[in-house]
């Protein structure tokens, strides 16, 4: 089961400014920044700008401005990672799902595992 | 007329496989359908439960889908996918989205497509669990 959205979570802190990242991109709806233990040669994480613990989450309750406007700012990432010709994105929802972080979180995944 | 598609991906195929199953030209076994999207389980499972989603428009990837689509159907399309996950009894126990982004990454149907996987306990989202190649 999905816990309640905790303001405290590291992505939320990120959002903040109260935690460090290493932003690769970022406009209204969207922040994007590297993964600390990346799987992959380019290993990306897109958050929204909202308090949504999951994909569910988010695709029920965001307006559908940000619905788009967070999916095309990971189209974005993607572009000014250089991967557009090839990427992967994946996100956990739930802990039976792998989720650990629950502030919805895409993943943008390219190039040889690691 | 398909829009041109970015990311130097092919022009939309309006013969391929998530079309002719959009048309009723192809079986599947329909999972839930509004609107928006339809979902169906995938002829080759890499997983208990492995259901497509695919828009109802000509789009060849989530990036093509992304730029193109309306707000209206962009939010539509993910709101069924989170029905799809209800409709299959995954709100409880979790599971995974995936979609592959063009031929280096292993997209084969060039209609844009999201993996709903579930069914058993996952891991991190490019662990050891299953990862479909996208075979359709």
């Amino acid at each position: 089961m999905t816990p309640a959205y905790d303001r405290n979570n590291i992505f939320a802190k990120i959002l903040r400014g109260e935690a460090p990242c290493t932003k690769v991109y970022e406009d209204e709806f969207a922040l994007a920044f590297r993964d600390i233990h990346p799987k992959a040669k380019v290993h990306v994480l897109a958050i929204p700008k909202g308090e949504y613990v999951s994909l569910a989450d988010f695709a029920q309750s965001a307006p559908p401005d940000m619905v788009a406007g967070f999916w095309r700012a990971v189209t974005r990432v993607a572009e000014r990672l250089g991967v557009a010709d090839g990427y992967r994105i994946g996100s956990n929802v739930g802990p039976g799902g792998g989720q650990i972080v629950f502030h919805f979180h895409v993943h943008i995944l390219s190039g040889p595992r690691q | 007329m398909p829009s041109q598609p970015p990311h130097h991906l092919a022009p939309y195929d309006r013969n391929n496989i998530f079309a002719r199953i959009l048309r009723g030209e192809a079986p599947c076994t329909r999972v839930y359908e509004d609107e928006f999207a339809l979902a169906f389980n995938n002829i080759h499972p890499a997983a208990p439960v492995h259901v497509l989603v695919v828009p109802k428009g000509e789009y060849v990837s989530n990036a093509d889908f992304s730029a193109s689509a309306t707000d209206a159907l962009i939010a539509g399309f993910w709101r069924a996918v989170a029905k799809t996950a209800t409709v299959l009894g995954l709100d409880e126990s979790g599971y995974r989205l995936v979609a592959n982004h063009g031929p280096d990454a292993n997209q084969v149907v060039f209609h844009f497509h999201v993996h709903i996987i579930g069914g058993r306990q996952l891991r991190g989202v490019s662990g050891r669990g299953p990862v479909p190649s996208d075979g359709g």
